[in-house]
């Protein structure tokens, strides 16, 4: 009796073992990804990386840049056709889509995202202020349904590089029956078509995406994708040396070396897209003008008197070039010619007695609280460029607010002179040029120029720059816009920053954009699916 | 025989005890370096030169600067020099802000009693209910960041505590003969409060004092930490610590250890002799 009862107990543990092995499915893959927070998750009402790297995996736009260039290649829309004059883009839409909410991808979305940026009498208007409608697509005069799957964008002028634009977080195409439920809320509930889902939002904490099972192209490798928040460069590396997570952004430039000899991680890094600034309000209008920077002596005295290279060379640790133009030198129409204004504390004090103000002046500069790919460490910088003034006798105080009020007070120019920088969204130089230096960015509260520089001659060099399309000409434009900007200041150029992510060894498939967007649906194990 | 006052005997105490003496002389010590920070410090704490940033001091034989180089090549000996005048001076004033209003509320509160007893002290209990640094970054956040208006967010944060001890100690001393005698023959209430009762409370406040000016140290430190207390460039501990700590995964030990040794031994300083001075002062626990 007793016998049969240990065999009956054995066949039961050896039958519950074996069951276990068969039915045993294959362990979800997590990935987490450490990073600032995000600020908005409405693709066309933020413009800060922290948010546009989160969306990229939710969203997806009609057209999209070929992995890791910005080469245009379909997406949402199938194909394109632009008329004679430029001036009317008919796009026609994939017709096996629908949005993770089950609403189907067609025309109507296309033309909701769209002129609910555009049209002030758009129901959805009034939830958001639109910043980039206004920078890079003003030129858009209707978006119009032709029949379900095609779609008719009509320009008030001809736009050089539309297509590229087209291919932007702006433009991502979000679904209108979410968006009229949620309303002003939308942007904590976002909906795309993209290879990921959003799940949950904890602000300050983590933000969970999932797999699109119903996803319409090659569906992500990894099941879930957790973006956590550390907004501390080392506590990021420290969780990724612990394996807490799998990939970080910005490491500390100090922590470079001891990342190559860890042979649990590696590094990816591309020249960026990208320039770091220090932005000195010319606005006479916005409440943080001081007369002192309305004069081009002073601001040529700034610039004479930050040392740019030791900034280079010890705190970005040659993660970095010096910057003397306001665009990048990967990018075509950089003006190499220009002369930058050299380090000579001596010369900034001539200057500056020259403007009348032998003694300096108090004055503020703005640092921002999160690092950025084209500035790891704003605080640090603004520290040192803090005692290039003194030596001057500029006396400037450092101010920061946290990353989302801080672009907000910048928009309204409260600064007088404040750090910033710009990661470019297509590769063109009207991204920066116009978004950054045109007048037509220098609305107090939406001000994409926070320096708040209006100069006519560089409107009118960055109009006849977009409405030709003749490359060569193009070029020379954009340099004359640089001759501008070099001679009036209203910037100290400081670096264009190479774009550093650290992963743990065993990620794949991750690609870097210039345009420091992040899609993760490639990326997997090695060793796992 | 020799008739010893109250304060020979204090002292006689204090002598005697070698942990209070350790502290006092710490004290001395940093009080004597934020004097003469001018005249000690090697470099000037502010000046910084990116191209020796980061450099290890006299134990990798840099001669010039003796604890090395903070991230901006800033002599971290003469900003640790320099640094000890602003913790002294935010301890000091801090904890002297506090007095000024706890121990004005503790006193009333104690000697009229009833309904204006009850009103000072439920203010105090609501107080307390706040962690203190949570409420000192409350109220940071309310002023504005800066040193000064970190010096007086830490004393509004330590007022409860003595306004407590003093509202203690007055209503046992408010029961006195002397001060029912003094009250007798016509002394007004105020008189009575400043000249009969403040001397004979003071015993509990200078030992709880002390004890605070440490804790205030750490305080205004870590305010300086989170960004909302010494704005760069001053030399303060905690902000010192706040801006160096990315270098630490770098390998650059020196700029966090250094500041770190000087706040723990200031605010070690203080505990000491605030522990010695409490057992000298309290007969209770002489023996």
């Amino acid at each position: 009796m007793k016998k049969i009862l240990v065999f009956v107990l054995v066949g039961m543990f050896v039958t519950v073992a074996f069951a276990g092995c068969k039915t045993a499915e294959k362990a979800l893959v997590t990935f987490v990804f450490a990073k600032g927070d995000a600020v908005r998750l409405d693709p066309a009402d933020v413009t800060d990386g922290e948010s546009i790297t989160v969306m990229d995996n939710i969203f997806e736009g009609l057209v999209k840049y070929k992995p890791g260039s910005t080469e245009v290649e379909p997406n949402l829309a199938t194909s394109w056709e632009p008329s004679s004059d430029g001036l009317e883009w008919t796009f026609y839409l994939r017709k096996d889509v629908t949005f993770h909410d089950g609403t189907p991808f067609n025309a109507d979305a296309v033309v909701f995202s769209f002129e609910r940026q555009r049209d002030e009498n758009h129901p959805f208007h009034k939830y958001g202020e639109w910043d980039y409608w206004g920078w890079c697509f003003g030129e858009i005069a209707k978006t119009e349904k032709v029949d379900d799957y095609t779609v008719k964008i009509t320009l008030d002028t001809p736009f050089a590089p539309f297509i590229s634009t087209m291919a932007m977080f702006t433009v991502f195409v979000v679904s209108p029956t979410s968006a009229n439920e949620w309303g002003g809320q939308w942007f904590t509930h976002p909906v795309g078509t993209g290879p990921f889902t959003f799940v949950e939002w904890v602000k300050g904490d983590h933000i969970t995406l999932e797999k699109n099972p119903d996803y319409w192209g090659e569906k992500a490798k990894i099941d879930k994708l957790i973006f956590r928040v550390i907004d501390d460069p080392s506590a990021r590396l420290l969780a990724l040396t612990k394996g807490e997570v799998h990939g970080m952004e910005f490491p500390n430039p100090d922590d470079l070396e001891n990342i190559k000899n860890n042979p649990d991680l590696q590094i990816l890094s591309k020249p960026g897209l990208s320039v770091g600034y220090l932005a000195m309000n010319m606005g006479e209008d916005t409440p943080g003008y001081q007369e002192e920077f309305g004069d081009v002596r002073v601001r040529r005295a700034i610039a004479h008197a930050i040392n740019k290279q030791d900034i280079i060379d010890y705190l970005y640790k040659g993660t970095a070039i010096v910057a003397k133009n306001p665009i990048p030198p990967t990018l075509w129409g950089y003006n190499d010619a220009i002369q930058d204004y050299e380090y000579n504390p001596e010369k900034a004090r001539e200057l500056l007695a020259e403007a009348g103000y032998p003694d300096g002046f108090k004055t503020n500069l703005w640092a921002m609280p999160v690092s950025r790919p084209y500035m790891f460490d704003p605080t640090k910088i603004a520290t040192a460029i803090q005692a290039d003034l003194a030596k001057v006798g500029i006396d400037a105080e450092i101010v920061s607010y946290d990353w989302g009020t801080y672009l907000d007070k910048t928009d309204n120019g409260e600064h007088a002179m404040c750090l910033l920088g710009w990661t470019g969204d297509y590769a063109d130089p009207d991204n920066f040029l116009y978004v950054l230096l045109d007048p037509d960015s220098a609305t107090v509260g939406s001000a994409g120029n926070v320096a708040f520089y209006r100069n006519p001659e560089v409107h009118r060099l960055n109009m006849e720059a977009v409405t030709t399309f003749d490359l060569a000409k193009r070029t020379e434009l954009y340099k004359q816009v640089q001759v501008l900007v070099h001679e009036d200041v209203p910037w100290v150029t400081l670096a264009h920053a190479t774009q550093i992510l650290v992963f743990r060894s065993n990620v794949k498939g991750f690609v870097l954009y210039p345009t420091g967007d992040y899609h993760f649906d490639a990326t997997y194990f090695e060793g796992e699916g | 025989m020799r008739n010893y006052s109250a304060l020979h005997d204090t002292i006689r105490y204090l002598k005697k005890n070698k942990g209070a003496m350790l502290g006092l002389l710490l004290i001395v010590a940093f009080i004597l370096m934020a004097i003469f920070a001018p005249h000690i410090a090697p470099h000037s704490p502010i000046e910084q030169s990116l191209k020796n940033n980061l450099k290890p001091g006299i134990w990798a034989n840099n001669p010039t600067n003796i604890l090395g180089t903070d991230e901006f090549g800033r002599d971290l000996l003469s900003r640790i020099i320099y640094g000890a005048r602003i913790s002294l001076s935010v301890g000091f004033i801090a904890v002297f802000i506090g007095m000024l209003l706890g121990g004005t509320a503790g006193i009333i509160a104690g000697f009229f009693g009833g309904k204006i007893d009850e009103i000072i002290m439920r203010i105090v209990d609501i107080m307390f209910s706040l962690p203190s640094i949570l409420l000192a970054i409350v109220i940071v956040a309310i002023l504005g960041r800066g040193l000064d208006k970190a010096m007086i967010a830490i004393g509004i944060t330590y007022a409860p505590q003595i306004a407590r001890i003093i509202r203690a100690e007055t209503l046992v001393v408010k029961n006195t003969e002397y001060v029912e005698g003094a009250k007798a023959i016509g002394s007004s209430s105020i008189r009575t409060m400043l000249v009969h009762v403040l001397p004979n409370v003071m015993s509990p406040i200078i030992v709880y004092a002390t004890l605070s000016t440490g804790s205030a140290i750490l305080d205004a430190a870590a305010l300086g930490f989170l960004g909302l207390g010494a704005q760069p460039p001053t030399a303060e501990w905690g902000a010192m610590l706040a801006s160096s700590f990315h270098s630490i995964t770098g390998g650059y030990w020196w700029v966090e250890t250094f500041p770190g040794i000087a706040i723990a031994l200031t605010v070690l300083g203080f505990n000491l002799f605030g522990d010695g001075l409490r057992d000298s002062l309290d007969p209770k626990l002489r023996i």
